[in-house]
């Protein structure tokens, strides 16, 4: 203890000169825009193909859990591809391109969750394209480079996803109070809608990110509030974000078409 | 003014606000003049390191938040202040800094190319170190070294002005 004392006192200005030089040099990247996506774009290439090596390992060990991953959704998809052979329906998927990607880094403990995939713009993945997994949402591209994305968790205060009611159709928004990461609240449905616990939450279509009906989880709790004609309700998540490892990237074909011509009511 | 504290504390208003209030809104070639190294120049030698390294830094954030460039002169200011010493030595020769009671010694006692180099390296310098920062690419050079040179010799020929008018044959 004497001894980091005498050092303290020993070099007391270059250690508080370094100290002010850190502090300044934190501001100069922290406060200014143009720095600060410098230096992460510069930061992102390094961590990204360390985290991509990483992930190869860690992936080996994995196989198995992954396998039986697999066999399950090939069950589900072949009793899907036998559902849509009888249902005849309309609406097809041909609107939305799936893109398979690997998450290779993920967080669930900040309020502001950021998950790292492997595709990027050589995998032509723009911004605002929608990630889902097989039972759930998983977020929204918000950057990405040649080779990788870096998306907008679902566990993201400031995300903000249409949903609605399975049985009833009725809209809300769903977004996260960052407490408990597999709990979710839907907001603005309104008070007509009858539902109950247990009723399934999906992605509404009003928004041209992601698909209709793609599940998204349970209501575990609703309550009404005084004077109020909107629903508070609490989601369970189908999928456990901290553990999910394939997703899937999803294109709208037609997004552009559906930006232009809302643009263009925009002048009346 | 028998007060080092006060001496120094006066200066660092006197020139902060000369340099926020007057120097800023002032373009010659697309630059304003650089007053604010004078503080670091003259600096009294014998003064707690430290110390000397906080006001520094304070001047640089005040300095900073009038500019709009959160932390970039502050950054280059305070590595000037660190060169400081190896400029003085440089271009005074080897004389002992402990000894050296008074700026005015050094500025009456030495002949004026010594002096200018002193001024020549410590606006370069922190010129230089300003616009890298501020532009943070190699690649536009050739545009860092050509505005580092222009508002060295504008802010050189009025630093020398300033020194001239406000130092007494006592100063510190």
């Amino acid at each position: 203890m004497r001894r980091i004392i005498d050092f303290l006192i020993k070099n007391i200005h270059s250690l508080t000169f370094t100290f002010l030089l850190s502090f300044s040099l934190i501001q100069i990247i922290d406060k200014n825009f143009y720095h600060n996506s410098k230096f992460n774009f510069y930061s992102n290439i390094v961590i990204n193909t360390i985290n991509d090596f990483k992930q190869n390992f860690s992936e080996y060990f994995e196989l198995k859990i992954i396998n039986e991953n697999l066999i399950i959704e090939n069950t589900l998809l072949k009793n899907n591809s036998i559902n849509t052979a009888e249902n005849d329906s309309i609406i097809s998927d041909e609107n939305y391109t799936y893109i398979p990607a690997k998450i290779i880094s993920n967080s669930i403990k900040f309020s502001k969750n950021f998950i790292t995939i492997n595709k990027g713009i050589n995998q032509k993945i723009n911004v605002e394209d929608g990630v889902i997994s097989k039972i759930g949402v998983i977020g929204i591209i918000n950057n990405n480079s040649d080779k990788f994305s870096t998306v907008i968790s679902i566990l993201n205060t400031d995300l903000k996803i249409n949903a609605k009611v399975k049985n009833t159709n009725h809209f809300g928004s769903l977004s996260w109070d960052a407490n408990n990461f597999q709990i979710m609240n839907l907001d603005d449905v309104p008070k007509s809608a009858l539902i109950k616990n247990g009723d399934t939450i999906q992605t509404g279509g009003m928004s041209s990110i992601f698909p209709e009906n793609i599940p998204i989880g349970t209501i575990i709790e609703y309550s009404l509030p005084d004077a109020s004609n909107y629903y508070k309700i609490k989601v369970k998540l189908f999928e456990d974000i901290g553990s999910v490892n394939n997703v899937y990237v999803v294109k709208n074909n037609f997004k552009q078409e559906i930006k232009d011509l809302e643009k263009s009511n925009e002048k009346y | 003014m028998k007060n080092i504290n006060q001496l120094v504390f006066l200066r660092f208003l006197f020139i902060i606000f000369s340099q926020i209030l007057i120097f800023n809104n002032i373009l010659i070639y697309g630059i304003s003049p650089n007053i604010y190294l004078i503080f670091l120049i003259v600096f009294p030698l014998t003064y707690n390191k430290s110390l000397f390294y906080i006001y520094i830094f304070i001047a640089g954030l005040i300095l900073d938040f009038f500019s709009n460039t959160y932390g970039i002169i502050t950054f280059s200011l305070l590595l000037s202040a660190w060169f400081r010493p190896y400029f003085l030595k440089f271009s005074f020769g080897h004389f002992d800094a402990s000894k050296v009671r008074k700026t005015a010694d050094y500025i009456k006692e030495t002949s004026l190319y010594q002096k200018l180099t002193f001024l020549i390296l410590m606006y370069f310098s922190h010129q230089f170190l300003l616009f890298s920062v501020e532009v943070f690419s190699f690649e536009k050079l050739d545009w860092i070294i050509k505005k580092t040179l222009i508002s060295t010799i504008i802010s050189i020929i009025l630093c020398y002005i300033f020194i001239l008018i406000f130092y007494t044959k006592n100063a510190r």
